[in-house]
């Protein structure tokens, strides 16, 4: 220990790099929590199935409070109806104020599902099912309820952090589903009903600009998304310290980094999926 | 299954006990003596953990927006109008947006879960045989900062994300620069950016009042805790969706007249 030492020699440039060192040493133990779950996911499915198919009807219904207002596909739904109704509200006005509102329903369908929904189901993910996972694991490391698992000879990593992983990914992919359905029912429902547009202009532009490749890439899109909120929320929750504020704050900053980080992800997976002619073409 | 009555009430007391504290820190905002230090110190913190956030999470969707408006656009030749669908994107949505889901999954989460320790240590009882009222001292100061600092912040991701997209359209996708430029205002006026400016501050105002509700009504250990700063998360975005589709509807006939 260093405080046998009464003083260093470079005291300020000893802490310079301690807190380099410590940084790397961070992303190093990060690294490998990352890469000891994701191995740790064949041993889950085969082990850990009852806490996993736990898990996953967890994360389907919520727990606590937020199983009360319907759990987490409630939740989603809610944020992409509003989202889908800004496609109309803003879409139809903004398209309206040059003469082309029309294509409110080519707007539904080209935004939506491109960029608009994937970005609200990972912000809901990252809410919901993400940092959930955070305050259980903080709680359960506060507590010491992960060292008593470790002494009862249960693998905690793949009992708490793979089979949220894992479970995260499973229900990712049918909430964001509820999630388009919800957004393109909002979108054409204030677009015809509220701004009166001819249904059939709608569905028109809708059918024909609706690409189910789109829709395909951005369920993989939104699992990968899915699977790199996981790794984050657990990776925080699972090294939470400093009593129930310490929860509280390691909640944040998973959802901090989640978000920051699956935004890039989606901009990345978009530039990568689409190229940089951007794989459209309005005249068919 | 039987549900007792106090389990089935719950939401109901939950929303009176939220709309108890806003009235009260309302109340007590105008009343002095106002916590000057506490305010400063708030701001301070939250701009302190939102800022980078932001601006790291503003670049990716104005880059992903130039990109889609710009092949959009290009597709009918209309490139040239590329900085109009950015301002549009950037200025009424994704700016608001970006700096609420950043203050609310950082600041928010933050001073939820200061507060909630601080209620779990009863430290907010002590404050009160003190005879210093825990909303004036601590809630007001908290839900002032993170509104001054939502509205100061949505300028800088607004900035951020229309340089960002300026940097993608006219050094990646050969887009005028020029043209770009005065595109920017073609749709999007004085009225957009005020209205933009309202939805921050009142993002900013419901995600510090959420904060401070769950951190104050919070119980049961750490795992109370966790619970209160997850639930502060989904209620503040629920919320916050909800009032950007309000706010944009009654706004809507501004911009576009």
């Amino acid at each position: 220990m260093t405080l046998s030492v009464p003083s260093g020699l470079h005291p300020r440039f000893q802490r310079m790099r301690n807190a380099a060192v410590g940084g790397w040493n961070q992303i190093g133990s990060q690294t490998r929590f990352y890469a000891t779950t994701l191995a740790g996911i064949p041993d889950a499915v085969v082990n850990y199935r009852s806490e996993l198919l736990r898990v996953i009807a967890q994360m389907g219904l919520g727990s606590g409070a937020l199983a009360v207002i319907g759990g987490t596909v409630v939740i989603v739904g809610f944020l992409t109806i509003t989202t889908g109704a800004i496609v109309a509200v803003q879409g139809y006005n903004q398209l309206a104020s040059v003469g082309v509102e029309a294509l409110t329903g080519f707007a539904s369908a080209f935004f939506n599902t491109r960029e608009i929904q994937p970005g609200t189901v990972m912000v809901a993910l990252a809410a919901t099912v993400g940092a959930g996972s955070t305050a259980q694991l903080g709680a359960m490391r506060i507590s010491e309820e992960i060292d008593a698992l470790e002494a009862m000879g249960i693998r905690s990593v793949s009992y708490l952090a793979s089979t949220r992983v894992l479970a995260g990914v499973i229900v990712a992919v049918p909430l964001f589903c509820v999630g388009l359905m919800t957004a393109y029912a909002a979108a054409r429902l204030g677009t015809t009903a509220i701004y009166g547009q001819g249904s059939g202009v709608y569905d028109h532009y809708f059918y024909t600009y609706l690409s189910p490749t789109d829709v395909l890439w951005s369920m993989a899109e939104v699992a990968a998304v899915a699977l790199m909120i996981m790794l984050l929320c657990t990776y925080y929750g699972y090294t939470a310290r400093g009593g129930p504020a310490g929860v509280g704050e390691a909640v944040g900053r998973a959802v901090r980094a989640s978000m920051v980080v699956a935004s890039i992800l989606i901009v990345v997976m978009t530039l990568a999926i689409y190229g940089q002619s951007g794989d459209f073409h309005l005249a068919g | 299954m039987v549900i007792s009555a106090e389990t089935a009430t719950k939401p109901v007391r939950a929303v009176g006990g939220f709309f108890a504290i806003t009235l009260d820190t309302f109340v007590l905002m105008f009343k002095p003596p106002f916590a000057w230090r506490e305010y400063l110190a708030q701001c301070w913190f939250v701009a302190r953990v939102s800022t980078l956030p932001a601006v790291l999470m503003t670049i990716p969707w104005a880059v992903i927006s130039g990109f889609l408006f710009n092949v959009l656009l290009a597709d009918i030749g209309a490139a040239d109008f590329s900085g109009t669908g950015a301002a549009i994107f950037t200025v009424s949505q994704s700016g608001p947006i970006v700096t609420v889901l950043v203050v609310a999954g950082a600041g928010a989460t933050a001073m939820c879960a200061d507060l909630g320790a601080r209620t779990i240590r009863e430290e907010l009882d002590a404050l009160r045989v003190m005879g210093i009222n825990p909303i004036q001292a601590l809630v007001v100061p908290r839900v002032l900062a993170a509104t001054t600092v939502s509205l100061a912040l949505s300028s800088v991701v607004i900035m951020t994300g229309l340089v960002g997209a300026f940097v993608c359209s006219v050094f990646l996708m050969d887009v005028s620069a020029g043209a770009w430029v005065a595109g920017l205002t073609t749709l999007t006026h004085t009225a957009d950016v005020i209205i933009s400016m309202i939805k921050a501050t009142l993002f900013g105002l419901t995600a510090g009042l959420i904060a401070c509700y769950q951190g104050i009504s919070v119980g049961g250990g750490p795992a109370g805790v966790g619970r209160a700063v997850n639930e502060t998360v989904v209620f503040a975005f629920i919320v916050l969706f909800l009032t950007n589709i309000i706010v944009t509807a009654v706004g809507v006939p501004f911009m576009v007249s």
